[in-house]
């Protein structure tokens, strides 16, 4: 899958970095109506997305892979819940538009202000994460920097061409009687499922 | 241009009568504050962000071609091919023989105020293009036919009725006024069109010259769908977006979405750069290829602005709109009456910068230099000084109407021959008037004042009772010469008969120029430098004369005449420049000079007292002088008062100059909130520092709370001094 960094984890500074600043990422990330949920291992991140699948009556799910996702087993669950999963570019662009859910894995979160940065240079990662109702992003609960400010020396160190998205919370609009509704061309609902344990070669 | 037979009067009337716009709009501005202020709970100093923003930006305007020419290389260098537009003309043929060339028949747009300032829309779907705008409000207002209302909120001046009714009339099929309901059939009916779409056209809100990428930060999600999905990118970016280094792009984003809708960060901020893959269906079968992406640089006028001294400001801008949100006229008006595009204090200076001049005068008057915008404004633009500047451009090319140019020449410019009309106004003056009274007196000799009664002029002016109230001091502390200006001079007496009581009861010799005469302010609201810098020179010779350690005024708008606009307007005139400083030195502020005075004689601890007493801030001392602190010290160390605090108490009263007289119907109902307030606030008096907000709360509240007085916190202070 192309990105615009192979190892984002290279750019992470040494301070004002860390799980420590979860809650406070997981506060904010709340306040913009996003869901947050934070797993000791990867194995338990399985339970959440069958869970997810299984409220929402998904029939099919669109998923941009990652070894977070591997550790997680998180596309074999879902078949084995007859799910039709897909993770190829070609079927992924076939099936987003149709998909009940859409997975992907984001580089690191935002204290400051509950987003999640996610390197969107691959077609597919980009698609998952708009067409769908539901969004769910894994990330890593120790991948979380202070503030814009620090995500911003990060992405300078990394960015050179290719697409960089910030999501904080699902799509939503106030344009009629400035009366807020969520949902409009992306995704109704955002799910941040972030891992404690390191996996190697976690958060690609 | 717009058309040239507008009127203004009318269309303002119409708005105001527009009960849904207005019940919007109040919400809306009754909310945002404490919205905005949510937002910046977890930033530390926010002036210090903002000043962050603000020296980026003059930074990158100071060298724009050169940022300008990185950012094309960059992009180019990542496949990206950069035009730059001069104007709407050469940025439509481009973009329609790219459309013509390609094939394109299909075009989703998310939101861009730049290719609504050129009126793109009209153009290619003139050509026979099918063009949707994506944003739920973009897309609300173009089905409508109508322009956006607000930069950020485009239709924020409709209702889900009316919104329901234009769905109804677009899809063919009876839509209900539900809300969510109406976002859903907004989601399915414009996701075919990104489907389908063979071109996506976005804006910008920041372009990145070290790698020529774009970030567009949007609420729906519909700029990542018109970036990522069609296989031709158009990106239509002014000049004043751009910024050198990807790192600058934070402390925009740190303030941008704070400020325009309260969020930390708005759902989605985007940036792209090259030709990003995409997939596409051929021949049945899905292939990769590489994006499109044509990034067009609009000048428009921004390149002239760039290198124009006072008017590069502009580029501070990042259109969060929080200047229209907080602005007292915009909240009332709504933006249509702008005429073209932009709206609010920005939208008028923009109109002039990148529409005509001529579309700004129509509107020059719609602000009342408030400066409640230059407060929270992310790229501290002076947006009413902007304005200032604008109109005096104008006065300088096309002069003022021969009529009221001659009453300020042969009137104003005169002292003695204004001073004596005065008088005579106060002989012939009708009964006060509530409501009528008018803030800037030499406006009413201008002929502004139209069918408005005469302000209520003293029986006997200040200045005829100098010698009654000045007492000789022996030693005196201080020799302090008071600059009374026309409002204490000749319609609040009392209140200049109270400054000389305080400061002599301070041991200090007072005295009285006689040469004095209106600061000039009035005049520099028209636009007329020359008068006015005839009248400043009057002043400067007066004040050097009177030979004073301190120059004081009771009036916050004269003394900041005085400190900035003196000094500007001799800004190419060394030897009258320097003149103008070394006074500008000297002169102090009533309450703050008197605060200072009383700290140091023990006389500022707290005192108790019963009788409540709500201070209202005047525009000028508050955001022009920084004062607020210390008329409240004086009212608390006032036996026999107790202070209470008024909702918005720093909010304009609404009779700004001209602007009460010329526009009553929108300075109304600025005054009705700013009495109820003062109501609500329990008080039995209201305290000002300002004669102009004095005469303007006078005569509001003789019609609507009769049993509320105004009083000037000299008449406070010397009420508590014995004879």
């Amino acid at each position: 899958m192309k990105k615009v960094c192979k190892n984002w984890k290279q750019a992470f500074p040494a301070d004002n970095i860390g799980a420590a600043l979860f809650p406070e990422f997981e506060k904010r990330a709340q306040g913009a109506a996003a869901e947050v949920f934070r797993v000791k291992t990867a194995v338990e991140a399985q339970e959440i997305v069958a869970n997810l699948a299984k409220f929402t009556n998904a029939k099919k799910a669109v998923i941009a892979n990652s070894p977070l996702q591997d550790a997680a087993g998180i596309n074999k669950k879902l078949q084995e819940m007859d799910i039709a999963v897909y993770t190829d570019v070609a079927d992924i662009a076939e099936h987003a538009e149709s998909a009940d859910i859409g997975i992907s894995t984001i580089e690191f979160g935002i204290a400051e202000s509950g987003s999640v940065c996610m390197d969107g240079y691959a077609f597919e990662s980009r698609l998952v994460s708009m067409l769908p109702p539901l969004h769910i992003a894994f990330m890593n609960t120790s991948n979380v920097v202070l503030g814009i400010t620090e995500a911003f020396e990060i992405i300078s160190k990394v960015y050179d061409n290719g697409y960089i998205s910030f999501i904080t919370g699902p799509s939503r609009t106030s344009d009629i009687e400035r009366v807020l509704t969520i949902g409009v061309h992306g995704p109704s609902r955002f799910v941040v499922i972030a891992i404690d344990e390191e996996v190697v070669g976690g958060s690609i | 241009m717009e058309k040239n037979n507008r009127n203004i009067k009318n269309e303002i009337a119409e708005k105001l009568g527009d009960e849904v716009l207005r019940g919007s709009l109040g919400r809306f501005a009754e909310a945002y504050p404490a919205a905005r202020a949510k937002a910046y709970e977890n930033v530390a100093d926010v002036d210090a962000l903002r000043e962050q923003v603000r020296q980026m930006k003059i930074a990158t305007v100071a060298q724009i071609e050169k940022v300008a020419d990185k950012f094309e290389a960059e992009a180019k260098k990542r496949g990206a091919q950069v035009f730059r537009a001069k104007d709407g003309d050469a940025l439509k043929k481009y973009l329609l023989d790219l459309c013509q060339e390609k094939g394109v028949k299909r075009i989703v747009k998310s939101k861009s105020m730049a290719s609504e300032e050129i009126l793109l829309n009209h153009t290619l779907e003139d050509a026979g293009l099918h063009v949707k705008e994506t944003d739920l409000g973009e897309w609300i207002i173009s089905i409508a036919g109508h322009k956006p209302s607000h930069m950020v909120m485009p239709a924020i001046h409709l209702n889900r009725d009316q919104v329901a009714g234009y769905f109804s009339k677009e899809l063919k099929q009876e839509i209900s006024n539900d809300i969510p309901m109406m976002v859903q059939i907004a989601r399915q009916n414009l996701r075919k069109e990104f489907l389908l779409a063979d071109m996506g056209i976005s804006g910008a809100n920041f372009g990145i010259a070290e790698n020529g990428a774009i970030g567009l930060v949007t609420n729906e999600g519909n700029a990542r769908l018109v970036t990522t999905l069609p296989p031709i990118h158009v990106v239509i970016i002014g000049y004043e977006k751009l910024i050198p280094t990807i790192k600058d792009a934070a402390p925009i984003l740190r303030t941008l979405p704070r400020n325009a809708t309260g969020q930390l960060m708005t759902s989605y901020m985007t940036m792209t750069t090259g030709q990003t893959p995409l997939m596409v269906k051929q021949d049945g079968k899905w292939v990769e290829q590489a994006k499109e992406l044509h990034i067009i640089l609009l000048d428009n006028g921004r390149l002239q602005a760039a290198h124009d001294d006072k008017f590069k400001e502009i580029y501070q801008c990042v259109r969060c709109a929080s200047c229209l949100n907080v602005c007292p006229i915009y909240t009332l008006v709504g933006g249509h009456v702008y005429g073209h595009i932009y709206a609010g204090g920005i939208g008028a200076i923009l109109t002039a910068l990148l529409n005509s001049q001529e579309d700004f005068d129509k509107i020059n008057e719609l602000c009342i230099g408030c400066r409640k915008c230059v407060e929270i404004c992310p790229g501290k633009i002076n947006i009413p000084g902007l304005i200032d500047e604008l109109r005096s451009k104008t006065v300088k090319e096309k002069g003022l109407p021969f009529g009221v140019k001659a009453v300020l020449d042969n009137v104003l410019a005169n002292r003695k021959v204004f001073h004596n009309l005065l008088r005579l106004a106060s002989i012939g003056q009708k009964p006060f008037t509530t409501g009528n009274v008018i803030r800037h007196l030499p406006l009413f000799l201008a002929g502004m004042a139209k069918d408005r009664s005469l302000p209520a002029i003293a029986d006997v002016p200040l200045r005829d009772r100098i010698a009654k109230i000045t007492k000789q001091m022996v030693k005196p502390k201080k020799r302090i010469a008071f600059f009374a200006g026309c409002n204490t001079d000749f319609v609040f007496p009392e209140t200049g008969e109270a400054v000389y009581k305080v400061l002599q009861n301070l041991k200090m010799e007072v005295v009285f120029p006689e040469d004095q005469s209106c600061c000039g302010k009035p005049l520099l609201g028209m636009g007329d430098r020359d008068i006015a810098k005839k009248i400043a020179k009057r002043n400067i010779i007066a004040f050097e004369e009177a030979n004073a350690d301190i120059i004081l005024s009771s009036c916050p708008t004269c003394t900041e005449t005085w400190h900035e606009t003196y000094v500007d307007l001799f800004a190419e005139d060394a030897e009258w420049k320097a003149r103008a400083e070394k006074l500008a030195h000297k002169f102090r502020e009533f309450t703050s000079f008197v605060a200072e005075e009383y700290a140091k004689a023990g006389r500022l601890s707290p005192a108790a007292g019963n009788t409540k007493v709500t201070y209202h801030d005047s525009c000028h001392a508050k955001r022009g002088l920084g004062i607020y602190k210390e008329p409240r010290a004086l009212l608390n160390a006032t036996p026999g008062y107790q202070l209470v605090e008024m909702k918005d108490c720093d909010k304009c009263c609404g009779m700004a100059g001209a602007f009460g007289i010329k526009y009553t119907e929108i300075s109304m109902p600025i005054l009705k909130q700013k009495i109820t307030n003062i109501k609500n606030s329990g008080a039995e008096i209201v305290a000002v520092g300002c004669p102009a907000c004095m005469m303007q709360l006078q005569g509001g509240l003789d019609k609507q709370a009769p049993n509320i007085t105004v009083k000037h916190i000299a008449q406070l202070l010397a009420d508590k001094i014995k004879d």
